[in-house]
């Protein structure tokens, strides 16, 4: 009964939401398990077949959404809330009044310091770590208080799969310290552009002493080893082999050509963690294509626009994200103005020490026109910009003008880089300017 | 003129964007036609104290910051010489409470190298936030932002400032020319006064009588006077 209430309560305050014009995907969740603390353990037991977790620093949403593309009937809370309150909406949004819930899988994103709470009541057969990076500082302390979180959350679940990124030393390590069964995905080989940039896993759990690494593909990630014992990158089960990027992005793993018509060299991890999790359940991967084909980029990932200069939004919420922003950058060979907005609201950290563990200096050589700062620490962009050697740079507190001094300067492409709470009104901007 | 700044151990102590003061100090430098060298040292490699004008120590995890303490304790008599020698030396986060006679990790109290007359002990809340301090050697507050869960006693040694915004009274030290802090942000890209005070120290130190040119700080004092119009009263 109390169940049935809380399913209720959640259901209306989602749909009070929808009239109000608020998204409210926590509120409703955290309501409903007021009245019925064990929502989601007593939901999510009505799962027919797999419960699938993505946890990891970056790319958490896009996975878990490729993930939930690639199967029907999913509980799935694939607007990003990611704590406690958003996973009880998610399950809330897919059961009936009476509590009952129809659902072959759950595809659930959970943060990884909300793992604890989350897997008391939820129990996945599979968690997927796509990497773990720096990622606001101020909120996080460090990145060893995430791995000993997801650990503490792991010794939770009596039979679960880890789906790893074995390019990731500290991903490949968490798995091995669990003791659980572990499936690894991975990039056999070298591509995209170098950075120079900051790497957080570079020291091997084992022993203390620094990895090698034949390469590397960004930040800690690549093919590691230690010297000084036996720790090395795991037998890659799920490897991305032929790589090309020359066109969106294309690759074979286990004889299958994926591709896709969007870009980013992260996105192959994404896939692959799908791709693992849909050859394990022995799904017939031919079908991997067609269905992935379901999925679509979310808003502000590489999002583009016609404004009268084509113009290509992006949101990166740390150095890694903002690393990999102008790696892809750095692709593109045209003349281009690039804007860089950031925020240090709550959601964004506020902490911005991180915008000199970007490497800015790259842009020196990106055949950049006009350089601009902006959002709430454009100053400190400016700064930033200015002892990264970038020559003049122009800085606006609003970013409206920022894109407007951006369309009609004889440049090609417009890179507009934001962190988190930029995002929306930034992008509805360039919504209301396109063509 | 040539000012050889030593950072030591980036791959190690980096936690928060130490390389910003890097920068700023070469940058500041290499502006006013000084010539500018950084070697950045890894762990395995031994200093060059005899060649070295300026030692960078940043902040790490626990498990960095006491690696590197190990290292740094096989060179401390030289490392005590220079710095009794007038050699400039930098201390962020761990880097500074490494610097003192004693300072704690989440699980133990290590002895640190003894250059500063300080201990640092477990505080019982995590401080978090913007910093503005006032001194009495520069015109403009510092700026910066803490991150820490340590209370240092700084016994006798002049603070590097009183806090007029965040925790605590005082924060950081300033001991002949050791500059040991809490504060990144990073430091010195927002606080140029502060960069070219202890750039003129060390260029007094190496030089005797030294003048620095100005420069134009407009975008550095932007910033510093953003968060100081933000957060103070």
């Amino acid at each position: 009964m109390r169940l049935a209430l809380s399913v209720i309560v959640a259901k209306i305050l989602i749909l009070i939401g929808k009239i109000m014009g608020t998204k409210s995907s926590s509120a409703p969740g955290r309501f409903a398990m007021k009245i019925c603390p064990d929502m989601i353990a007593r939901l999510s037991k009505q799962v027919k077949k797999e419960i699938i977790v993505v946890c990891g620093t970056n790319g958490k949403t896009t996975t878990n959404n490729i993930i939930y593309s690639l199967f029907d009937n999913v509980v799935c809370n694939n607007v990003g809330a990611n704590m406690i309150d958003g996973v009880a909406t998610a399950f809330a949004v897919k059961s009936n009044i009476f509590g009952k819930l129809n659902a072959d899988y759950a595809c659930i994103e959970v943060d990884e310091l909300s793992t604890l709470k989350v897997f008391k009541q939820l129990k996945p057969d599979f968690l997927v770590v796509t990497n773990l990076f720096r990622d606001q500082l101020d909120r996080y302390g460090a990145i060893e208080i995430t791995i000993d979180a997801l650990k503490k959350a792991v010794d939770l679940l009596d039979d679960v799969t880890l789906v790893l990124n074995g390019d990731d030393p500290l991903v490949t390590s968490f798995g091995m310290e669990t003791g659980k069964k572990c499936v690894f995905f991975g990039v056999n080989e070298k591509a995209g552009e170098p950075l120079n940039e900051v790497k957080d896993g570079k020291f091997c759990r084992n022993c203390g002493k620094e990895l090698s690494y034949d390469f590397y593909h960004y930040g800690h990630l690549g093919n590691y080893h230690c010297d000084n014992c036996s720790f090395t990158r795991p037998d890659i089960n799920y490897s991305a082999k032929d790589v090309d990027m020359s066109k969106g992005l294309a690759f074979t793993v286990k004889d299958t050509r994926v591709s896709v018509n969007y870009r980013g060299f992260y996105n192959i991890y994404n896939i692959l963690a799908g791709f693992a999790i849909f050859d394990t359940l022995n799904l017939d991967t031919k079908l991997f294509q067609k269905m992935l084909s379901n999925y679509k980029p979310q808003i502000g990932r590489m999002e583009t626009f016609d404004i009268g200069i084509e113009t290509v939004l992006n949101l990166a919420k740390n150095p890694a994200g903002f690393n990999q922003a102008i790696s892809t950058v750095l692709c593109d060979k045209r003349k281009k103005n690039v804007i860089v907005a950031v925020n240090d609201k709550p959601s964004d950290g506020c902490d911005i020490s991180w915008l000199y563990d970007v490497d800015f200096e790259k842009l020196k050589d990106a055949n950049v026109v006009r350089l601009a700062s902006s959002g709430i620490r454009h100053n400190d962009l400016a700064v930033r910009f200015k002892y990264a050697d970038l020559g003049e740079s122009y800085d606006y507190e609003d970013i409206k003008e920022a894109i407007m001094s951006c369309i009609d300067n004889g440049a090609e492409v417009l890179y507009v880089l934001v962190n988190y709470t930029v995002l929306f009104s930034t992008q509805n901007f360039l919504r209301g300017l396109s063509k | 003129m040539t000012v050889n700044i030593a950072h030591l151990y980036p791959e190690l102590l980096n936690l928060y964007g130490d390389k910003g003061n890097i920068l700023s100090l070469k940058h500041r430098l290499l502006w006013r036609g000084i010539e500018a060298t950084v070697r950045e040292y890894s762990i395995d490699e031994d200093v060059d104290f005899e060649n070295t004008d300026i030692i960078y120590i940043g902040g790490g995890t626990d498990k960095e910051q006491t690696v590197a303490l190990n290292r740094l304790l096989e060179m401390n008599e030289q490392l005590v010489s220079f710095v009794e020698k007038g050699g400039t030396v930098i201390g962020v986060c761990g880097g500074y409470h490494i610097l003192g006679k004693q300072f704690v990790t989440e699980n133990e109290t290590l002895d640190g190298l003894g250059i500063l007359d300080i201990t640092t002990k477990k505080a019982n809340k995590r401080y978090v936030g913007n910093v503005i301090l006032d001194t009495d050697f520069l015109d403009m507050p510092v700026v910066g932002f803490e991150n820490h869960s340590t209370v240092t006693d700084t016994g006798d040694l002049k603070p590097l400032g009183k806090v007029t915004f965040g925790n605590g009274v005082t924060e950081g030290v300033i001991y002949k020319n050791v500059i040991g802090t809490n504060l990144h942000g990073p430091l010195f890209p927002k606080n140029p006064q502060l960069c070219d005070y202890i750039l003129k120290k060390t260029l007094e130190n190496k030089y005797s009588e030294v003048t620095l040119t100005p420069l134009d700080d407009s975008i550095e004092n932007d910033a510093n006077n953003y968060i100081i119009n933000r957060f103070s009263k």
